[in-house]
């Protein structure tokens, strides 16, 4: 398909002077000294509240009273005393499980629907948009109760599938508009050459548009995986086990002496540690979100 | 806050009877009356009623739900008393982080009339919600058997409609903590406030942010100055002139200094955090503060004294704690008035004290020396737990409570004057009455 | 719902009448096949809950009798829409959306183009960036509530330091303040995700389209907002539209941060109030559908006249 990709037509810029660079060489030397202090800025509005998490996560006992910018005596008491703890370990699993299958269901499924959304002639599209839309607007507080009855009533209960059922429901939306607003800009002409090929329109699908769609499948994948990592009333409602539990109910369950006192120590620890599997998903993504699949065009 | 509820004449019409599930009595006769069509409401007043002999010949398994475990004392009570019994085993559910939550997934097993929990730990201030809905098992004679090894302001949370649905198993009342070296033991509120302006670090905390520990704040105030908010018929008593002397006092309070006006923003712990800093002199909170200023640079100067009195009045306070019920549709139910006589013992409320740091419900356990050894302000939380009084006891607590906290906020942080607040609060918590 | 009505309905260009070829009948099963999964799931797991509240909020519940219920239609949603508690929130929700959602967007495209520069380092700018969405929103509330509590807090602690104002204010306690402080924590966590989502859409437009434009000798400006900007329009509305639809159910922060004190009460904290605290099922269940309609208006006001894939995708009538 790499060829297809290279020598497609573009749209209409077709008579503009080809230029055999990339967007993305351009001067890495370039950058204006405002933009530094854009990048400086963005950097210290991110990692500020993120600093104070990390500042308290060393601090236990009294200091955390002390309001300190630096711990005097920082200490990994916290981080040792989450890891020690069997139950954040069993959360650890079940969020990763959760959301690693959620988000590839999501993208399979999405992706399918995207594609007839965006390409193919279907009847009624404005309603099943307004439907899609509607399953991640209703307010989870007023269907959480009811799906806590039936999910009882089917034994889903309790259960890491009872999790991620309801979390695929919501994330879908996310996930279809997502990938239907990016199929839409993909050049028609490219699929076009695959039809004059003789390729049907799952294959075309498959073969053209999938590959193109790179970027937005990659950012689609961040947002549905956080979006699920980071859900809480449903997966509160439906579980009452550490088995089933997944991170953020299991911080919320941490506990001090008393039923009054927030462990801030530990909870901050806990959230520290979480964003490492986010971090590294990232990671592996980003080469991806920016893959510079376009060499070519635009949709006008 | 109220949606202009009209006054309900509520008929008998849909109730749903999808599965009678387990053919306890109660479930049976809920169904009948609901489906009948009869105009008696079903509540508390048909309640089966716990067999206190019944616990001796228990067996099998017995699930306590609540809240989760923070300081330990469930999971312990529930491991010691099976160890204790040999014939039944209890074992705890935690069903919610928060209390909120707790409460939540309580009233979602309930109304499902679900069988999985025998036993909840309930806070004090459902027990007239829970009751009155039936889903409790009336646990009168179980409370009159124990009587006299429960102090009686802590069985009196349990009430409602003259029968008990519940036995305390620990309580909870509010303390002063103190500067030593910079401020003195506080006699009365208006002293202690005086105190409290007298220099910068002498100020007050307090939890003044809009939720249920303003309430509470506001209403130890209230009752030692004599005030209430229901009477004992259950009519609206608030629009009176203590209310309006506590409101005036408390928002005077924080204009001239005795209270700083972060505690608008305080529950209990940043109100313990701010105290820790040193910045302060008094602290009104909970037992547990104890054992962690203790761990702080505070620890030798800080002292502890029950809640002082209303100049003029008599010292009082608002219960808090958490009292054990039984579903009504448990299965066990033999099992779990096994589990509440051993929970209320005087033997174990002792450990209670010593293990959990829990307040007991058992008078004596107070003056145990080795309780003492834990808890050297046992004295003064004892004096504060008898003479203590229950939140306002209605089905329709929280709309009550949010009409106190939420006008007692708008005079605090000045948005509305006292009599506006007042007559607003009383016009609520009629409302909300009448929703019932 | 008869939102329908308010989507872009047919359009007249589209010819209905043309007579159905075997192609088209083939490619209409097969986008059948292909949605259906999708539409399979959400329908089994939301249709009965969502059906099941829409029949509570038109019956009033006995909060005394476990299962006493009266049919009064429409008397739930008329009293709230009656209340002055429901017109405030509905107040303060859309201030709060109004700010923080144009500030996410404006945030947003700029970082998503910083994100898209050639530079050294920018792996760890994108990873930076991205950290803020990655904490739990009931830990970044906390954070927020800690960093700007009085006398112990970061924000507090700094401003006094260097004698800035705001040093001594109680962030959480003022009015304006406490809004603030909410509006910050939502920008500061979602941000990233009208970032990613914006620099999807920027890899989108081809380096070709830039240089043209630089030949055509438009200034840096003039490029991003006669080429750039046009061109993000889908990716922005996609954003809007789901970064809206979240901050209009904003629950969390104020929740946590202010309990609703202080002109902060949202639309979805009452609908809580009354479906969870005082469990007045009928009335919450109506203002959770009084939510939900609210939010289904912006989102299809959004769609039809702010343009983007989503409208085209929904104009496409065959």
């Amino acid at each position: 398909m790499s060829t297809l990709t290279a020598e497609r037509p573009t749209a209409e810029l077709a008579t503009r002077p080809k230029s055999p660079k990339r967007r993305r060489l351009r001067g890495e030397s370039k950058l204006h000294p405002m933009v530094w202090v854009f990048v400086i800025a963005v950097m210290g509005f991110s990692l500020i509240p993120f600093y104070w998490l990390v500042n308290t996560s060393l601090k236990k006992g009294a200091s955390l009273s002390q309001g300190e910018l630096f711990p005097s005596q920082p200490t990994l008491e916290n981080y040792l005393v989450v890891f020690q703890n069997p139950e954040f370990l069993l959360a650890l699993r079940n969020s990763v499980i959760i959301a690693v299958v959620t988000t590839t269901v999501a993208l399979v499924f999405a992706s399918f629907a995207a594609y007839a959304l965006a390409r193919l002639k279907m009847r009624r599209k404005a309603m099943i948009l307004t439907l899609i839309l509607s399953v991640t607007t209703f307010p989870a507080i007023a269907i959480a109760a009811p799906m806590f009855s039936i999910w009882r009533e089917i034994g889903l209960y309790d259960t890491l599938l009872g999790l991620i059922i309801p979390k695929l429901t919501f994330a879908l939306p996310l996930a279809i508009y997502t990938l239907t607003s990016f199929f839409k800009e993909i050049p028609r002409e490219l699929e076009e050459s695959a039809y004059m090929d003789g390729a049907t329109p799952f294959v075309a699908f498959r073969k053209v548009i999938l590959p193109l769609a790179v970027p937005g499948l990659a950012t689609t994948a961040i947002l549905v995986f956080i979006s699920v990592w980071n859900e809480f009333l449903l997966a509160v409602t439906l579980t009452t086990s550490p088995e089933a539990r997944p991170v953020p109910v299991a911080i919320a369950f941490f506990s001090g002496t008393s039923e009054f006192e927030q462990p801030l120590g530990t909870i901050s620890a806990a959230s520290v540690i979480i964003t490492i599997p986010l971090v590294i998903l990232v990671l592996l993504c980003q080469k991806r979100i920016v893959s510079g699949m376009t060499a070519g065009a635009v949709k006008g | 806050m109220d949606l202009n509820r009209p006054a309900l004449p509520l008929q008998n019409r849909a109730a749903r009877n999808r599965k009678a599930l387990a053919a306890t009595a109660i479930a049976t006769a809920l169904l009948l009356s609901a489906c009948g069509g009869g105009a008696a409401p079903q509540g508390a007043e048909q309640a089966a009623a716990a067999d206190p002999a019944s616990g001796a010949n228990a067996s099998g398994a017995v699930n306590i739900c609540g809240v989760k475990d923070a300081s330990g004392i469930y999971k312990g009570t529930a491991e010691a008393f099976t160890k204790a019994n040999g014939k039944v085993t209890a074992k705890y559910t935690e069903i919610g982080a928060t209390t909120d939550e707790a409460r939540t997934q309580i009233v979602q097993r309930l109304e499902g009339k679900s069988t999985e929990c025998d036993l909840f730990v309930t806070d004090v201030i459902w027990t007239s919600e829970f009751a009155s809905q039936g889903w409790l098992l009336d646990q009168t004679k179980l409370v009159e058997a124990n009587k006299d090894r429960l102090i009686p302001s802590t069985v009196e949370t349990t009430k409602y409609q003259d029968k008990y649905w519940g036995s305390p198993f620990f309580t909870n009342a509010g303390l002063i903590y103190y500067q030593k070296d910079k401020v003195a033991k506080p006699e009365s509120w208006q002293q202690l406030y005086a105190e409290a302006a007298k220099a910068p670090g002498n100020g007050y905390v307090y939890q003044g942010k809009q939720y249920e520990g303003l309430t509470v704040n506001f209403l130890e105030m209230l009752y030692s100055a004599g005030g209430e908010v229901l009477n004992e018929q259950g009519d609206v008593t608030v629009d009176s002139k203590e209310t309006r002397d506590v409101l005036n006092f408390m928002s005077d309070g924080l204009k001239n200094g005795s209270a700083d006006r972060a505690v608008l923003t305080y529950n209990e712990d940043p109100a313990r955090l701010a105290y820790e800093s040193g910045d302060f002199g008094y602290q009104r909170n909970w037992p547990h503060v104890y054992r962690l200023l203790n761990a702080t640079p505070l620890a030798s100067s800080f002292g502890v004294a029950p809640l002082p009195a209303w100049e003029g009045g008599k010292a009082s306070g608002v219960l808090g704690g958490w009292n054990l019920a039984i579903s009504a549709h448990s299965t066990n139910q033999a099992g779990a008035v096994a589990f509440i006589d051993f929970a209320t013992t005087p033997d174990w409320q002792k450990h209670v004290a010593m293990d959990y740091s829990q307040a007991p419900v058992n008078e004596a356990a107070y003056s145990d020396p080795a309780v003492l050894q834990k808890m050297p302000f046992a004295t003064e939380l004892l004096a504060s737990v008898k003479g203590a009084k229950p939140r306002p006891i209605s089905p329709v607590y929280p709309q009550i409570s949010q009409a106190i906290y939420k006008n007692v906020y708008a005079v605090l942080s000045g948005t509305a004057s006292t009599e506006e607040a007042v007559q607003k609060m009383a016009e609520e918590i009629t409302t909300a009455k009448a929703s019932f | 719902m008869a939102i329908k009505t308010l989507l872009p309905g047919r359009s007249p260009s589209s010819a209905t009448a043309r007579p159905v070829s075997g192609r088209d009948r083939a490619e209409r099963k097969l986008a059948f096949r292909m949605t259906a999964p999708s539409l399979v799931i959400m329908a089994l797991v939301a249709a009965v809950p969502i059906g099941y509240a829409i029949w509570l909020s038109l019956n009033q519940y006995s909060v005394r009798t476990a299962g006493l219920s009266r049919f009064v239609g429409l008397e739930n949603y008329i009293n709230a829409l009656a209340s002055h508690e429901w017109w405030a929130a509905f107040g303060q929700t859309f201030l709060f959306a109004g700010i923080s959602v144009s500030l996410e967007l404006i945030l947003g495209t700029a970082m998503a183009l910083l994100l898209n520069l050639a530079f050294k380092g920018r792996a760890v700018l994108r990873t930076v960036v991205l950290l803020p969405y990655a904490i739990i929103t009931v830990v970044s509330a906390i954070t927020w509530q800690t960093m700007f509590q009085p006398n112990m807090g970061l924000v507090t602690n700094v401003l006094s330091t260097l004698g800035l104002p705001g040093g001594d204010v109680v962030w959480l306690g003022e009015h304006g303040y406490a809004m603030a402080v909410i509006v910050m924590a939502d920008v500061w966590k979602t941000t990233p995700f009208a970032a990613l989502i914006i620099l999807a859409g920027l890899q989108v437009i081809s380096a070709e389209t830039y240089e043209a434009a630089e030949l055509d000798g438009a200034s840096k400006w003039q490029t991003f907002v006669n080429i750039t900007l046009p061109l993000l329009r889908p990716a922005i509305v996609l954003a809007a539209i789901f970064r809206t639809m979240d901050a209009l159910r904003v629950f969390d922060l104020p929740f946590v941060l202010t309990r609703g004190a202080n002109g902060t009460e949202s639309m979805s904290m009452l609908a809580y109030t009354q479906l969870r605290e005082n469990r007045l099922v009928g009335e919450g269940s109506a203002l959770s559908i009084l939510t939900f309609l609210t939010v289904m208006v912006v989102s299809v006001i959004y769609v039809r006249f702010a343009g983007g894939n989503i409208r085209d995708v929904a104009k496409e009538e065959q």
